[in-house]
């Protein structure tokens, strides 16, 4: 539930509706300009059907330079962004060989394992002293090692359920996951605002696809009531198998799923429910054992849990944790377990011993501190831009921190003003998020300081003066009403 | 005027397309669209406002023609082209007919033509175009058109 200001909806639409004006203007020339010019395909077709490249030629190319900004060290909480120019009006960027030492509120460094961390990089050395970097082969030929089954074990234990398979890429793990667990004559009941790995995952999958309101159990209800009644489409057969599919916290919203909610109605019209954990395992939760946790949901009631090591890991790859029947189903048929190439070893290695370090089995007490840093800083940052008239979205306890924007041209000034005070963040824009709802999504990491926190939200707190996006009223400083009660007197 | 917020929902339409169409704020941004086209022709051509009134309903007629019912597809690549044989008037509302979005879109032209040929007071040439307009958008709109191709034109090859 957003509260978008009347005005800013009103402009925002006209500003879209000015610049799609404008890119239909410039085609129309473009193509009259082109006509003589002669068509060298040769029978071929054409590489782009129509006009479904004109956003990125005409919306996305003009501010370009806001996305895809290279950098050159490690991801920590301060980072080198390289600069770059362009000639031609940002429809191409140069590199230059300067760098700017920014502050990084855009990685997902959520316990801080981005950077060097002094129990598991020297790990990390070792094996890939002993393993070699990659096992250049797939997991069914020669690809498993002493270190992925250990990991399958350690992941299994760590998420709570018997046992766990995982997988070299995150996105693979949705996408190739799906079309094995369910087929033609299945229904997968999906929250609106899911990832694109899962919205792919269940393209691919054949079966019939549904959605439901974003985190709104009623509605989910009703989809279900409805779908259950009806049953396959033309052939009005009974499902083969229904599954719900949902996120921990959703990478857009920072927003938490009604979890024990969906769980009571998929248990109740017996579905099966797919929980993907990309961004709360490790993160949220008294010992950063994800959304379960958190909301007091037995691990038992969740049928599939999926999750990535990117986030709080400080690594690559996903992992899929169910029952030893599902795990073993799994190892059989899915394709990125047959003829993927195995997960790293060193990145393997990186997650079992963050994972040590997150349970505190490494004999020091830095697991629990990270995890209490990075609520009381997600926290903080949160309440403090809510206090300066930012609308912020997302639950307590969530390290993502979206900030609404609105207008399209408030997407590129924020950007580009908080770059020239050293301050790197991501915007999200059309088509990731819905065309009035553009923001600025901050990612808080438990390597961020108080002193990185306050010098971020002074940065905000002038660049959103200048683009005007401080929505809502500011609260009053509570010294500056002491001074007035002082002056009554 | 700046403390008055709508709550929006976001709705459950994959399609992103037409997604944004479900959101407040669109209707009274086409109509301010419409009026202040009107003042904008009133001022570069300086000529009587019936024929201002008509100007934007023919304009308006084209550029709803083409970007509802001639031009099909959406205009980025994440979806994989599942919609590229639907024109946008095929895609919003994930295809169901008769809602309340479309019934707005199909008011609108009607009214604009009320206008055009009230102001104009009937008179021909203007009363021929403005029929001509109203009728094609209004049949276009018909439930029963729904992914119709009359005489093949506009079908996919």
């Amino acid at each position: 539930m957003i509260a978008i200001p009347y005005l800013a909806a009103l402009t925002t639409y006209f500003s879209y509706g000015l610049l799609f004006a404008f890119g239909q203007i410039r085609d129309f020339f473009r193509k009259i300009l082109d006509w003589s010019g002669s068509n060298n395909l040769q029978g071929y077709a054409p590489i782009c059907v129509a006009h479904e490249d004109f956003y990125v030629r005409r919306l996305y190319l003009r501010i370009q330079d806001c996305f895809g900004r290279p950098i050159t060290s490690a991801p920590d909480a301060w980072f080198d962004v390289v600069e770059r120019y362009s000639n031609d009006n940002n429809k191409t960027l140069k590199r230059t060989t300067n760098i700017s030492r920014c502050l990084n509120l855009g990685s997902y460094n959520y316990l801080g394992f981005a950077a060097a961390d002094e129990y598991c990089t020297p790990r990390v050395i070792e094996s890939l002293r002993k393993y070699s970097p990659s096992t250049c082969s797939s997991r069914v030929d020669a690809g498993t090692t002493a270190l992925h089954n250990e990991l399958e074990k350690c992941v299994a234990d760590f998420v709570g359920k018997p046992a766990a398979i995982v997988f070299g890429m995150g996105y693979v793990t949705n996408s190739a996951i799906l079309p094995v667990l369910i087929g033609k004559g299945g229904l997968i009941i999906s929250d609106s605002l899911n990832h694109n790995s899962i919205v792919n995952g269940a393209r691919g999958s054949g079966a019939t696809i549904r959605v439901f309101q974003h985190n709104t159990p009623s509605h989910l209800e009703e989809v279900l009531r409805e779908q259950l009644a009806e049953g396959q489409p033309r052939t009005h057969r009974p499902w083969k198998k229904i599954m719900v599919i949902v996120e921990g916290i959703y990478s857009m919203e920072g927003d938490l799923c009604k979890l024990p909610e969906i769980i009571a109605i998929c248990k109740k019209y017996k579905a099966y429910i797919y929980l993907d954990e990309a961004h709360s395992i490790g993160a949220v939760g008294k010992t950063g054992k994800g959304v379960c946790e958190l909301l007091g949901v037995d691990t038992a009631d969740v049928d599939i849990m999926m999750g990535t090591f990117t986030k709080s890991f400080g690594s690559c790859g996903g992992y899929i944790a169910g029952s030893k029947e599902l795990i073993q189903y799994l190892k059989y048929t899915c394709p990125a377990h047959l003829y993927a190439t195995s997960i790293s070893p060193p990145a393997a290695e990186q997650i079992k011993s963050s994972i040590k370090v997150i349970l505190g089995e490494d004999g020091s007490n830095r697991g629990p501190q990270k995890l209490a840093q990075i609520r009381e800083n997600s926290n903080f940052f949160r309440s403090e831009l809510q206090k300066m008239g930012f609308e912020v979205i997302g639950d307590d306890d969530s390290p993502v921190v979206p900030i609404m924007l609105y207008n399209p041209a408030k997407i590129p000034a924020f950007s580009r003003e908080c770059l020239k005070q050293n301050v790197a963040v991501v915007m999200v824009a059309f088509p990731a998020t819905p065309l009035l709802l553009a923001r600025v999504r901050v990612c808080i990491s438990a390597s961020h300081t108080k002193e990185d926190l306050v010098k971020a939200l002074k940065v905000f707190d002038q660049v959103g003066d200048l683009v005007g996006i401080k929505y809502f009223p500011a609260e009053p400083d509570k010294e500056q009403e002491e001074d007035k009660i002082v002056k009554l007197d | 005027m700046a403390n008055l917020y709508v709550k929006a929902v976001p709705p459950a339409d994959l399609n992103r397309n037409t997604e944004w169409f479900m959101y407040p704020g669109v209707w009274t941004t086409y109509i301010l669209i419409l009026f202040f086209s009107w003042l904008l022709v009133l001022s570069i051509f300086g000529c009587s406002p019936g024929m201002a009134w008509t100007f934007v309903n023919l304009a308006h007629f084209c550029i709803t023609y083409h970007f509802f019912h001639w031009k099909k597809g959406t205009p980025f690549a994440e979806d994989q082209g599942i919609y590229n044989r639907l024109t946008w008037w095929e895609q919003i509302d994930n295809g169901q007919q008769l809602t309340r979005n479309r019934k707005f879109l199909t008011v609108v032209p009607v009214v604009l033509y009320l206008i055009a040929s009230h102001t104009t007071d009937y008179q021909h040439p203007m009363l021929f175009f403005n029929t001509l307009a109203v009728i094609v958008l209004v049949v276009a709109k018909f439930p029963n058109m729904h992914k119709v191709r009359i005489f093949g034109i506009n079908a996919d090859k």
